[in-house]
């Protein structure tokens, strides 16, 4: 059974990560990570020290429980430069102590690091207010480029046909064939049913606004980035999926750090950076679970929590797995799941940290749309 | 001309409404921003949270903008806070019989305005619960009771189940943090709907600024009817409050035990993991609802265990609106696309 801590500030619980029931344990980890939870209250995912609270967490995890594989995420600069207003100098401040951070922690940790930038941000050009349709739009709170439609009319999608600031309306099938071509063992373990009827990608710059999209009107949002910058001493990758290999035939002789900085683009990497593929054809992920899966597994992940999914009518009372937000099973071949060595994560991309790599322990912040609910520590195994 | 909606009881000759929503135009009061909506969508209804209203049910959340308070805390305070005519661009422009067929479409059992003071926007919320009724769609909402006996008595109309915001027990605690002078009127409207509407009460607790005013509250509560159900919200520290320290939940929660003798329905939350979300009987103690809660807006109905609204272990009556609900029984959509 996995366990999870729940740090609400000077005030810690027990559960069942699968059932969410309260328990009771004598797990020498979770006595640990306890510990450490209490030490590193979260500042809050778009405060100035929440990625030093990633790293000195990381840090302090990694002292007590001496992981071969490390996996740690910086996301407050793409929080904040997603919602607030920076003049252009704050915000290159802010990305480039983004990657400060992540130097830091390489520093302190001495790990060899894999950093992947999730890519550039771009100013929010235009909404496209989809609520009028007769058939059902939805996109969702993270999601800019693109939106599921549900049951179409044909006067919806003369009106779609109409908006230039839309780059491509594409039917269920073709987007899942494009990706069973491009990927043989392709999973969908969703409900193709709830999927929507078409898959919306918006031009770049511009966002829907539907039923599940967030209140906060984003600032930026991530630009189309089909290349992501990648730094890393263990050799060059050409896709993001080739990023699993890599890390695994090296961790024989080397403990590695996988960072993620949300967010970031090219020119804030170091010089020896390389660009690597992030998605197929039009089709690019964004800052997100399917980005992070397909780092994770080598596969990828569009289909794993589907853009536009009617998610609502999936929602029972009784679902697994209630503190991993939409996730509600524990993805398989993801990068840490058969490792012999010891892992851990570390992140402030919260409630699926603990999901998307497989680790022995992870620690990640508890915050929903950007409120502060405290951390999570979980504890997947404990048997190295 | 004065507006009537709320007690502020702003002189709009003076310009608009402090709330923004409301103005003067050829003698009379006039809705500024009507059938604007900041969102719809479908939610449990113990996110809201009502505990004790069609438990189990799809809910579709709406919610507009601005606001007659001005909370120190607000969780909403980008939305409630603001003027509306600076929202204008984050807002959905839907009339009132589509919004009903949108949350017929989203196979929603009712409809919870939210997010913001409902007050601001009653015009149109009169013109949503004309088509809600007619789909037989109940709708209920948060309020801040801060409203006139005319407005009282209109949202009685409107609204079938009222959560109201009882935030302290004094008008130097409202003067301080929510910036109106005085309770009486917020008193005087939980008693007006207690007596139309199924009613909840919530007050957030602020350690050592309003927690000796627990007691009070309790009381308060108990002396209207003691079956309100009573939500005691840790606070959580957001808007102008962000760099307030977190209550400490062991404390306050030994705050409110001596409440838990006058009121039978006492949850503590707003944080994640909390342990008393759960509806214990009135008579033997008995879980009869188990909850599970993420904190805020993130609460979900665990397990029913009252079939009739009623205890199996001691036949007492658990106080309700409606019953347990199936999530999907509404969902009649056939999703078919026509292309």
């Amino acid at each position: 059974m996995s366990l999870a801590i729940i740090d609400a500030r000077e005030w810690q619980n027990t559960f069942d990560l699968e059932t969410g029931q309260p328990q009771t344990s004598e797990s020498p980890a979770a006595d640990m990570a306890a510990r450490v939870l209490s030490r590193h209250p979260y500042p809050g995912d778009v405060d100035e020290k929440a990625n030093q609270w990633v790293t000195g967490t990381a840090l302090e995890l990694i002292d007590r429980y001496d992981p071969d594989l490390v996996c740690v995420s910086y996301v407050q600069q793409f929080f904040a430069d997603r919602h607030f207003r920076y003049a252009r100098k704050e915000r290159e401040r802010l990305f480039a102590s983004a990657m400060e951070e992540a130097e830091r922690f390489i520093e302190k940790s001495g790990f060899t690091p894999v950093i992947v930038g999730t890519g550039d941000m771009i100013p929010l050009k235009g909404e496209m207010d989809l609520s009028g349709l007769d058939g059902l739009a939805v996109s969702s709170n993270w999601s800019a480029r693109y939106c599921g439609i549900h049951a179409p009319s044909r006067h919806d999608m003369a009106f779609l046909d109409s908006l230039d600031t839309l780059e491509r309306i594409v039917s269920r099938d073709q987007w899942i064939q494009m990706f069973a071509t491009a990927q043989h063992d392709l999973e969908i373990h969703q409900d193709t049913n709830l999927m929507p009827d078409f898959l919306l990608a918006a031009r770049q710059g511009h966002a829907f606004k539907t039923m599940g999209t967030t209140l906060r009107k984003p600032v930026h949002i991530p630009a189309k980035n089909f290349l992501v910058p990648v730094f890393s001493p263990l050799g060059r990758v050409d896709d993001l999926r080739d990023i699993k290999p890599l890390i695994r035939s090296r961790l024989p002789d080397h403990k590695i750090a996988l960072i993620l900085v949300e967010g970031v683009g090219e020119r804030f990497f170091p010089a020896s950076r390389f660009m690597c593929q992030n998605g197929v054809d039009w089709f690019c992920n964004e800052p997100g679970d399917a980005f992070y899966l397909t780092v994770s597994t080598g596969k990828h992940q569009p289909f794993a929590y589907p853009a536009g999914y009617r998610f609502f009518d999936k929602d029972a009372d009784a679902i697994k797995f209630p503190f991993s937000g939409y996730m509600d099973t524990i993805p398989e071949h993801t990068l840490a799941q058969d490792f012999p060595g010891k892992s851990i994560a570390v992140g402030n991309r919260s409630m699926f940290m603990h999901m998307v790599f497989g680790v022995d322990i992870s620690i990640e912040c508890f915050a929903r749309n950007l409120f502060n609910q405290g951390c999570m520590a979980v504890v997947h195994r404990e048997d190295k | 001309m004065k507006c009537h909606f709320c007690e502020r009881r702003c002189d709009l000759a003076d310009g608009r409404s402090f709330c923004g929503n409301f103005a003067e135009e050829n003698g009379k009061i006039k809705e500024r921003w009507p059938d604007q909506w900041c969102t719809y969508s479908p939610s449990r209804i113990e996110s809201v949270p009502f505990y004790h209203a069609y438990p189990g049910s799809r809910s579709m959340i709406i919610g507009t903008a601005g606001c007659n308070f001005r909370c120190r805390y607000c969780s909403y305070g980008f939305i409630a806070c603001k003027d509306p005519a600076q929202l204008q661009d984050v807002m959905y422009t839907i009339a009132p019989e589509k919004l009903v067929a949108m949350a017929k479409k989203m196979g929603c059992h009712n409809i919870v305005f939210n997010v913001n003071e409902p007050a601001v926007s009653l015009p149109s919320l009169q013109r949503v619960k004309k088509y809600a009724e007619k789909q037989d769609i109940p709708m209920g909402c948060l309020t801040n009771g801060y409203i006139t006996p005319e407005a009282t008595q209109m949202m009685a109309e409107i609204f079938s189940f009222v959560h109201i915001g009882l935030k302290g027990f004094s008008d130097a605690f409202y003067k301080e943090f929510v910036g109106i002078p005085h309770i009486a009127p917020i008193l005087r409207n939980i008693e007006t709907f207690s007596r139309t509407c199924h009613v909840e009460i919530a007050s957030p607790v602020i350690e050592d600024v309003n927690d000796h005013e627990l007691f009070d509250i309790a009381r308060f509560i108990h002396d209207i009817r003691q079956d309100i159900p009573w939500h005691v919200f840790r606070l959580l520290p957001e808007h102008n409050m962000k760099q307030s320290v977190y209550p400490n939940i062991d404390r306050m929660n030994q705050a409110l035990e001596t409440s838990r003798s006058l009121l039978p329905y006492i949850y503590f939350h707003n944080f994640v993991g909390s342990r008393w979300v759960n509806t214990l009987c009135p008579g033997c103690g008995e879980v009869v609802i188990k909850r599970f809660s993420l904190g805020c807006s993130g609460d979900r109905l665990d397990a029913f265990l009252a079939p009739d609204n009623t205890c199996t272990c001691c036949g007492t009556a658990i106080s309700m609106l409606g019953t347990r609900v199936g999530w999907n029984d509404k969902q009649t959509t056939v999703w078919e696309s026509v292309i």
